[in-house]
């Protein structure tokens, strides 16, 4: 069993009044990598953006603990100096911000024993869009603004190497890729995976894992983590869907999705 | 006591200043107009959501003569371009000045630049001989005494074929009284010549602020400006583009960010009086606090003046829930082949791309800065003059950490 880096007990959390995650338990290794699956309305997102301080997203009972200590009253730029990292499913656009200045901004906040200037940061960003084989124009961009949905997900991954988090979170990384997207952007992640960093991977669809393998699989449903297992967890899920597992559960993956298309709505 | 803008201090002004009989006419005359004018009326589309119909002038001392002109380069010098304050070249000049002073923008216009030709205190005249190219930028800075009042002139003539870049700044340290100032900018540029103008208005807190900006432009010539406000407590800004040549070009730029309880108001005019004529217009401002902003502008294409393409935009951006904007675009078309394309947005800054910067690690502040960057990094970038687009990128950081603590709009 490697350290503990991310210990998540009996959490709920409510979003505009409404209990999301209802008693979530979820322990992170330091370099393990753990898969969380789960139909839409699960509450994968909500987990996603409660660990990375997004307002709107209230804790009501349990407890985040990040390398021993209690995250919830963290701001969310404290959390990232901290090493907690979000890649999102759906990258925001900031208008007329270079994704080269936001990420220097960035880079120079999470490290203030080593400032980088302008110069001395291109050239560390070079080393990075080398690794990962991404187009050198994107950074010159604004950011997101314009980009494919590939484009936004290498642009994510492409964050995640410059600011080496010890947490990140993947949320739905795989979402709107094509194959061959699908292929660079899980490349990248393997080529940032390590024994320094643990990684949790939220995915609705097995695919992702077969290009990155995954230590442990959860499946959350109805705001929980309902089933942990290795990887045969989700090639069952694959071939059965998750209904057969919601109704072992007393659960209905009709009402579950059912909230989720309320919330897409509201 | 000094004395209040009454018909004693226009007098005294004009002795002081030694001016021709001509100047004591007309300052004269203006002080009369002054007198006699009704408050601009908040219910026409120029002053609308600007009421001073009880603006109170007592409260304001005259002003004191100020001298000073910008500095000259000696090739420039010597190459005949001539800079000097308005009483110098009623002395040395006097036909330059008769020809242009007060002629774009006549007296009578409204009370305010009946005003300004009544008290004028501090004026310069630049003209820029045929075929010369002013490579440095000329550059002014206009000053102020709490409880005071200025009323800063600028007339600039820019020959055939010649450029010229010029910077005027109004800047005072926050003043304890209210002061005023009623400022005149006339500049025309003839046949094929280039000027680019832009006032700063960096105020302290306790200042009105009154400006008509107007600019000509003659056959194939280009106008640029930029009208930045930044300062003062209330300001109003005026600026017209009256393009009277065929082919010819004029950008306004307008950069604004208010915070506290500042309200700016601000008119511009692009006006197509000839065919082929061109004007691309981008206002920006973000509104901090409890601060409030209106921006109305009116594209007008004379009859005859086909082949005119005119684009106008205003966008303003809230970053607290108190703060406003208004913006109102008009368009009054005479000429059947143009195109006019206007647009007006006002948004708050999105709670959505601050959670993305700061779950990079970046705090609330900066990314905030960044935010208020990226508005307004397509005005900055299209700013010429280094040094005045770095004082802005400064003065912008400034406002974005200064005073009280940001609420940002939901």
């Amino acid at each position: 069993m490697s350290e503990t880096l991310l210990q998540i007990e009996d959490l709920h959390v409510e979003v505009e009044g409404r209990e999301i995650l209802t008693g979530l338990d979820l322990i992170i290794g330091k370099g393990e990598i753990h898969a969380i699956m789960g139909p839409n309305g699960s509450g994968k997102s909500t987990l996603a953006y409660v660990l990375t301080g997004r307002p709107g997203y209230e804790v009501t009972a349990g407890k985040m603990l990040y390398k021993g200590e209690d995250i919830s009253p963290l701001a969310p730029d404290e959390r990232a100096k901290a090493g907690i990292f979000l890649a999102f499913q759906y990258p925001t656009e900031v208008p007329g911000v270079s994704v080269v200045n936001f990420l220097r901004t960035a880079y120079n906040a999470i490290h203030p024993e080593d400032q980088k200037a302008a110069m001395a940061f291109r050239l560390f960003l070079q080393e990075k869009i080398d690794l990962l084989e991404i187009p050198t124009e994107l950074v010159d961009r604004y950011v997101n603004q314009g980009f494919s949905g590939g484009e936004k997900k290498r642009n994510e991954i492409l964050q995640m190497a410059v600011l080496s988090p010890e947490l990140a979170i993947m949320d739905e990384t795989d979402s709107g890729l094509d194959i061959d997207a699908l292929k660079h952007v899980s490349g990248g992640v393997n080529k940032l995976a390590g024994p320094e960093v643990g990684i949790v991977l939220i995915t609705h669809y097995q695919r992702l894992l077969n290009y990155i393998h995954p230590d442990v699989v959860h499946v959350l449903m109805g705001g929980r983590i309902a089933r942990s297992g290795g990887f045969e967890l989700a090639e069952q899920l694959e071939a059965e869907g998750y209904e057969g597992l919601a109704k072992e559960l007393g659960l209905s993956v009709q009402d579950i999705e059912e909230v989720a298309r309320e919330e897409g709505a509201s | 006591m000094p004395d209040k803008l009454n018909r004693e201090a226009a007098e005294r002004l004009s002795r002081a200043l030694h001016e021709p009989s001509w100047l004591v006419e007309r300052r004269m005359a203006a002080f009369d107009v002054f007198e006699k004018l009704e408050p601009p009326d908040p219910k026409g589309e120029e002053w609308r959501y600007t009421d001073v119909r009880r603006f109170d002038f007592d409260r304001f001392d005259a002003p004191v003569p100020t001298e000073g002109v910008p500095e000259l380069s000696p090739e420039a010098a010597a190459r005949g371009v001539i800079v000097t304050d308005l009483w110098s070249a009623a002395r040395d000049h006097p036909e330059l000045l008769e020809e242009h002073f007060f002629t774009e923008v006549p007296i009578q216009e409204h009370k305010f630049t009946a005003l300004h030709g009544a008290f004028l205190s501090d004026g310069v005249l630049v003209y820029v001989p045929r075929g010369v190219e002013v490579e440095m930028p000329l550059s002014i800075a206009r000053r102020m005494a709490g409880g005071g009042s200025v009323f800063p002139h600028t007339t600039v003539v820019v020959d055939e074929q010649a450029s010229l870049t010029f910077v005027d700044r109004f800047g005072s340290e926050d003043l304890s009284e209210p002061s005023l100032c009623a400022s005149v900018v006339e500049v025309e540029a003839r046949r094929g010549a280039t000027v680019n103008y832009i006032s700063l208005q960096q105020w302290g807190r306790s200042v009105h602020h009154f400006q008509t900006q107007r600019f000509t432009g003659h056959r194939d010539s280009t106008v640029r400006s930029l009208a930045v406000n930044l300062g003062s407590a209330f300001a109003r800004t005026q600026v017209e583009s009256v393009l009277k040549g065929e082919g010819s070009f004029s950008e306004m730029l307008g950069l604004y960010f208010a915070d506290s309880e500042q309200h700016f108001a601000q008119r511009t005019l692009q006006s197509h009086n000839a065919a082929h004529t061109t004007s691309d217009l981008l206002y920006k401002g973000a509104l901090k606090e409890r601060s409030r902003s209106e921006y109305s502008g009116l594209i007008k294409v004379l009859r005859g003046a086909q082949g005119t393409d005119a684009y106008q935009a205003n966008r303003n951006l809230l970053l607290s829930e108190d703060s406003m904007a208004r913006s109102i675009p008009q368009l009054e078309i005479e000429a059947n082949e143009v195109r006019c394309t206007h647009g007006a947005t006002v948004s708050p800054v999105e709670e959505e791309h601050l959670f993305y910067l700061m779950s990079r690690g970046i705090d609330r502040v900066t990314a905030q800065k960044l935010v208020v960057f990226g508005f307004f990094g397509d005005v900055l970038d299209r700013i010429r003059v280094a040094e005045v687009r770095e004082g802005l990128a400064n003065a912008i950081a400034a406002k974005v950490e200064g005073g009280q603590s940001l609420e940002v709009a939901a």
